[in-house]
């Protein structure tokens, strides 16, 4: 079938091995680049603990009582919506400093797929950075109380919620890392967009720290909604990425 | 990537750039024959940096059209850009990449077929390959304006854009600038923009002064008296900014 | 100047029609009942040969009087949502056009929008006072409200933090689409968890109470576009002004 293809029309077909290859490119050096300096990794799982220790700080007048598993899945996801801003800034900033923005926007690149690399990129650092935290944030605040759902809820509603937030953060931090007041305007911009995303994520890791009765049905009201918000939001992403980085 | 350009390599019709009510362009119109070499002087502000992204496909014009080696800068942007190369003050390479790394990955931003050979080739020529695994950020900036002209060669582009790309070398870079320059001199037409009006006067075939967006002289150097043009010059620039 | 009339003419007629829907919200539409409530102690009734039974009087409809905000409330967050759609698509069009004239039109439609949006908040948080005794309540409506409105401030906060023209233009164009396609995301998910507030799309509504409702539903709009009308002449006004000095500097 492939072959097909190729037959009926070469030039499309260069064209996407040209735009894969491409695609890698960019991924490749936004990791290789991240490995060396480790720089983005480090401030953002130092960040998160940070993010824990002021939780602590919070918590500690509620009394022996109080089940932090309540609000277990809004803490962590508070956690990782400020973490992913801090990621998304750093991983735009490297384009904007000496100009390689411009220089990617020489080369014979379909603009959105700097998009979907820098998108990629920045979603695994996120879910890498979110492996790291849980355990941490379990060991710190889950230590009695089990956990009520199925193994695969947490990774599933992680992976639906990053990819939103990866999405459409990289197409707005595109746009605030050319602002004045960088880091405020990401986040003027991206908490109120976030909103219904957040909820529903929270809704379903809820549902799965929980358990119980419903939790199941609540959990998959949740990922739905969450699969809703990212399909939607990246396309809308998607078809307006090269407005932002062409102006 | 066979073809080359037509005997017009620039051609420039009433091209436009405003917003509101700055005008940064206003009615520009020039040609360029193929294999010249344009030294564009102006004031700041005067719409030479605009005139060159618009030239580049990194802008686009609110009105008129601009062809470069006959393909449209907004129509066929995409089929353009692998036929133009920039280099500009800002060497636009990524510090904490080698300069092997940096080369290999905009390669495979164009596409380039056996992207290691290209490489190695484009280091040796510019004297830098004795230090293609470091990383760039340990590049003098001399260093860098090479690598940088490197990196504008590797698709063999036959049009060369220049955006200051003197300022800030010492004399040896500027002198290793010239040699590359004078190496690749007739195989490619050349667009440069400058502020230094010797540099530029010497290099040209073609001159154009810009000032407040609109063409002010546009003629070739064999027509050109250096020190009316001077005197024309510093006229412009007292012109200031818009 | 023709059109700075028809705006004033507008903004008469339909603060004359959101008047009168509010009177007619008082007088003249049925008194919806919030349910039965019964008193703690039996009533002593007057008039025990005229057949009212005490029993009958233990029971009471009681009139929902701070759902006549409502005729006001509901207008003035639906005209906030189309305003903020027209927002988004003068955006569209500049995007696909780049005219400036219709980044002024998405910019002043968002102000527009803005307006309404907080004053659905206010309506909002005086009706939450009034049915339920608190100021504010973190329920999914007024929770989307307010997020709306962030959303609208982030708008005007980016495009005050963005120096160059275009590129302002272009990237407040792009967020405005995206706000606009956010809100009803956030409309819809909010439905999705139960809720406290109340409902009032389930059954048709008396008709009595339909007609209040859709003439300060259209008072609203006409308001809404007259608001959009003179501030857009307003801005068209300094444009001019600012080109004649550029001119004068040449």
């Amino acid at each position: 079938m492939a072959e097909e293809y190729l037959r009926r029309d070469p030039a499309t077909a260069r064209r996407s091995s040209l735009s894969m290859r491409q695609y890698k490119a960019i991924l490749r050096k936004d990791i290789v680049m991240e490995l060396r300096t480790k720089e983005m990794v480090t401030s953002m799982g130092i960040y998160s603990l940070l993010t824990m220790v002021v939780y602590q700080i919070a918590l500690s007048q509620s009394g022996s009582a109080f089940d932090p598993r309540d609000i277990a899945a809004g803490l962590l996801w508070l956690a990782f919506i400020f973490t992913s801003m801090l990621g998304l800034n750093r991983s735009l900033v490297h384009e904007k400093d000496q100009g390689c923005l411009e220089a990617l926007l020489l080369s014979p690149i379909d603009r959105p797929i700097i998009f979907f690399a820098k998108a990629t990129g920045n979603l695994v650092f996120l879910l890498i950075v979110e492996t790291l935290t849980i355990p941490v944030f379990a060991f710190m605040f889950l230590q009695d109380g089990g956990y009520g759902g199925e193994w695969w809820m947490i990774p599933l509603v992680l992976l639906g919620g990053s990819i939103g937030v990866a999405g459409v953060g990289t197409l707005l931090a595109t746009m605030s890392v050319n602002t004045t007041g960088k880091d405020f305007v990401l986040a003027v911009l991206m908490v109120p967009l976030m909103y219904p995303l957040l909820l529903m994520a929270v809704l379903a890791t809820s549902a799965a720290i929980l358990g119980g009765d419903g939790s199941v049905a609540q959990f998959w009201t949740g990922m739905a909604a969450v699969a809703g918000y990212d399909a939607v939001m990246l396309m809308a992403a998607f078809a307006l990425y090269e407005f932002v980085v062409g102006a | 990537m066979g073809d080359t350009c037509p005997d017009i390599a620039v051609e420039v019709r009433e091209l436009t750039r405003t917003f509101g009510v700055r005008k940064a362009l206003d009615k520009v119109s020039f040609e360029l024959p193929r294999g010249a070499f344009l030294s564009i002087f102006g004031p700041n502000g005067a719409g030479k940096t605009t005139l060159v992204r618009i030239l580049t496909t990194l802008s686009i014009p609110s009105k008129g059209t601009a062809k470069i080696c006959g393909l449209d800068v907004v129509e066929q942007a995409d089929k353009l850009r692998s036929r133009i190369g920039l280099i500009s003050h800002n060497p636009l390479l990524y510090p904490d990449l080698t300069a092997e790394e940096n080369l290999l990955f905009f390669a495979d931003m164009y596409g380039i077929d056996y992207p290691e050979e290209r490489v190695r080739e484009l280091l040796i020529s510019v004297e830098l390959d004795h230090r293609r695994l470091d990383p760039v950020r340990t590049f003098s900036r001399g260093m860098l304006q090479r690598l940088s002209i490197a990196r504008a060669l590797l698709h063999k582009p036959e049009m060369l854009f220049l955006d200051e790309p003197y300022s800030g070398l010492d004399p040896h870079a500027m002198d290793i600038l010239d040699n590359l320059v004078a190496q690749i001199r007739h195989d490619h037409t050349f667009v440069m923009i400058s502020h230094d009006l010797d540099k530029g006067l010497e290099l040209c075939s073609h001159a154009l002064i810009l000032a407040r967006g609109k063409v002010v002289l546009s003629e070739a150097r064999a027509d050109i008296d250096a020190d009316a043009f001077k005197a024309t010059y510093r006229s412009t620039v007292g012109m200031g900014v818009a | 100047m023709k059109q700075l009339k028809i705006a004033i003419v507008l903004v008469l007629i339909g603060g004359l029609l959101t008047t009168t829907a509010f009177f007619m919200a008082f007088y003249t539409a049925e008194v919806q009942s919030f349910g039965e409530v019964a008193f703690e102690r039996p009533i002593e009734t007057v008039f025990p040969s005229r057949g009212v039974s005490p029993e009958g009087l233990n029971l009471y409809g009681r009139p929902w009087f701070s759902q006549k905000i409502f005729y006001f409330h509901v207008p003035v967050a639906e005209a906030s949502f189309l305003i903020l759609l027209l927002s988004a698509i003068f955006a569209v069009r500049f995007l696909m056009t780049r005219r400036r004239d219709y980044d002024t039109k998405s910019r002043i439609a968002m102000e527009t929008s803005l307006i309404f949006v907080v004053l659905t908040m206010i309506t909002g948080v005086l009706w939450t006072k009034a049915s339920w005794g608190v100021w504010w309540e973190w329920e999914p409506r007024l929770t989307t409200y307010f997020i709306m409105m962030l959303m609208m401030i982030a708008y005007f906060v980016l495009r005050n933090s963005i120096e160059d023209e275009e590129r302002r233009a272009v990237y407040a164009a792009v967020f405005a689409i995206l706000a606009a396609i956010n809100a009803p995301i956030s409309f819809m998910i909010t439905r999705l968890i139960p809720s406290s507030h109340p409902v009032v799309f389930q059954s048709g509504m008396a008709s009595s109470n339909l007609l209040p409702f859709i003439v300060g539903q259209v008072g609203m709009l006409m308001v809404g576009y007259a608001i959009y009308t003179m501030r857009m002449s307003e801005e068209r006004l300094s444009e001019r002004l600012a080109e004649a000095k550029e001119a004068l500097e040449d």
